[in-house]
């Protein structure tokens, strides 16, 4: 029942975007922001496994098998880890940038509260 | 003047916005992205034809045994060299929000570039004990306190607890000897690269390591090795290295990101080939970059300089009153 793996990440990404439209300190929302990007992981995971199947490497096949055999056997989808793993990546410079950002928000305005950063409200 | 509301009054509530139009949009959201993964293929469902072609095309076309590690540098090699440029961009844009105004040879110590304006500051104001008092612990949990040079130096079996600038005596002893052999495992992680690995895990270990001696030993032992000069230089080198692995494939092969080294035997250190030297590059790019990224970040100290309306106001309210509610 891999479904529910999908629909755990999608209720992930909704508590995480809940936590962006509804919160005001600036931590809780990079917070929130994190939240949705694991909820792509946990997607891209659970798109990428096979029921029965094994990890997609070649090494160590079973006996009397050639690892050029594994490669047509049932193992999970190595295109979708690839994407997890480039999304990871891109998850933890995002959130380096934000987390930058807020820290010289707070420097600047002597607050968290997203809705005390009004300066440049026109 | 208008009245302002009070900035450092404790709030009983947590402060929201518009909870029930937020709730609203989110279930909707909710409902549409539920009713659309009920329809995606399945655990039962075939591998789609990208994920079939790189797993029989990983062995007889790039000698390697690991389809991942064939897809981040080979088949996908295009996108993995704009991920690692978006990673490059990200750190410099990070490098370039927590940056000092003035150039500086070491990543923490930023409140330090004005500590004279700062104690004139201090001794001109009314109410300065706390803030005088915090700064010392922050000082002595930074090593630049009172006290012996480094923690190592201060002697066992003291009737009271070590100083807060590095951990205990247990858990430093526990990093020497996991750092080691953290180190060989981020290596292995990149240069067996025909295993499960590969250049982005073992950077991310690598970092991990220099966290863990940051967080045991304190800022002081780690301070010689990182320094932005040196990793800004080797963050730059790994990223012209990635772009001169992906040139090679255009100059000689004909096409950007081809395989253009010679492929060795299966189950070698340079069995990929061309994986093999990317992959060892991101090692270097993501390695130093993720270091850039944190210790820019854990230099981000706060700043000395009074809010703005206490300068407009003179000094009637104490400093510490402007002071952001977190």
């Amino acid at each position: 029942m891999i479904v529910v793996n999908y629909l755990a990440s999608v209720t992930l990404l909704c508590i995480g975007l809940y936590a962006v439209l509804t919160k005001r300190n600036l931590l809780k929302i990079v917070m929130g922001l994190s939240l949705m990007e694991s909820s792509t992981y946990l997607f891209l995971l659970s798109l990428a496994y096979r029921a029965g199947s094994t990890a997609p490497v070649l090494l160590g096949p079973p006996h009397g098998e050639s690892p050029s055999a594994l490669a047509h056997g049932d193992v999970a989808d190595p295109v979708l880890q690839n994407i997890c793993l480039t999304a990871i990546v891109i998850g933890v410079a995002v959130t380096g940038v934000f987390l930058a950002v807020t820290v010289r928000i707070v420097q600047h305005y002597r607050t968290l509260d997203a809705d005390r950063v009004r300066e440049l409200r026109g | 003047m208008r009245q302002r509301p009070e900035r450092g009054a404790l709030v009983e509530r947590e402060p929201t916005h518009r909870r029930g139009v937020g709730a609203l949009v989110v279930l909707a959201l909710g409902v549409v992205l539920g009713l659309t993964v009920w329809h995606l293929p399945r655990e039962h469902a075939p591998l789609s034809r990208v994920a079939r072609e790189a797993l029989v095309v990983a062995l007889p076309g790039w000698h390697t045994l690991e389809p991942v590690n064939e897809v981040v540098y080979g088949t996908r090699g295009f996108d993995t060299f704009g991920e690692t440029f978006l990673l490059l961009a990200a750190v410099v844009g990070i490098g370039l929000i927590a940056r000092t105004r003035e150039q500086r040879g070491e990543f923490l110590g930023e409140e330090l570039a004005a500590a004279r304006e700062q104690h004139a500051e201090l001794a001109s104001s009314d109410d300065a004990g706390p803030e005088v008092r915090a700064r010392a612990a922050e000082a002595g949990e930074q090593g630049r306190g009172r006290g012996p040079a480094t923690p190592d130096a201060e002697p066992l079996g003291r009737a009271w607890p070590e100083r807060s600038r590095a951990m205990t005596v247990v858990v430093r002893a526990g990093v020497r000897v996991l750092a080691p052999l953290l180190t060989i495992c981020g290596c292995y992680l990149f240069a067996w690269g025909y295993s499960p690995g590969g250049g982005f895990p073992g950077g991310a270990v690598l970092v991990g390591i220099v966290l863990l001696a940051y967080v045991s030993l304190g800022y002081r032992r780690v301070q010689r090795v990182i320094r932005p000069a040196p990793v800004e230089v080797a963050e730059l080198l790994g990223a012209l290295l990635v772009v001169a692995v992906e040139l090679g494939g255009l100059i000689f092969k004909g096409s950007f990101s081809a395989s253009f080294l010679p492929l060795g035997q299966v189950q070698t250190i340079p069995s990929g080939g061309v994986l093999q030297a990317f992959s060892a590059s991101e090692v270097i790019e993501v390695a130093t970059g993720l270091t850039l990224a944190i210790f820019g970040l854990l230099g981000m100290a706060h700043d000395w300089a009074p809010p703005a309306e206490h300068r407009d106001e003179g000094s009637s309210r104490a400093p510490e009153e402007g002071r952001a509610p977190s």
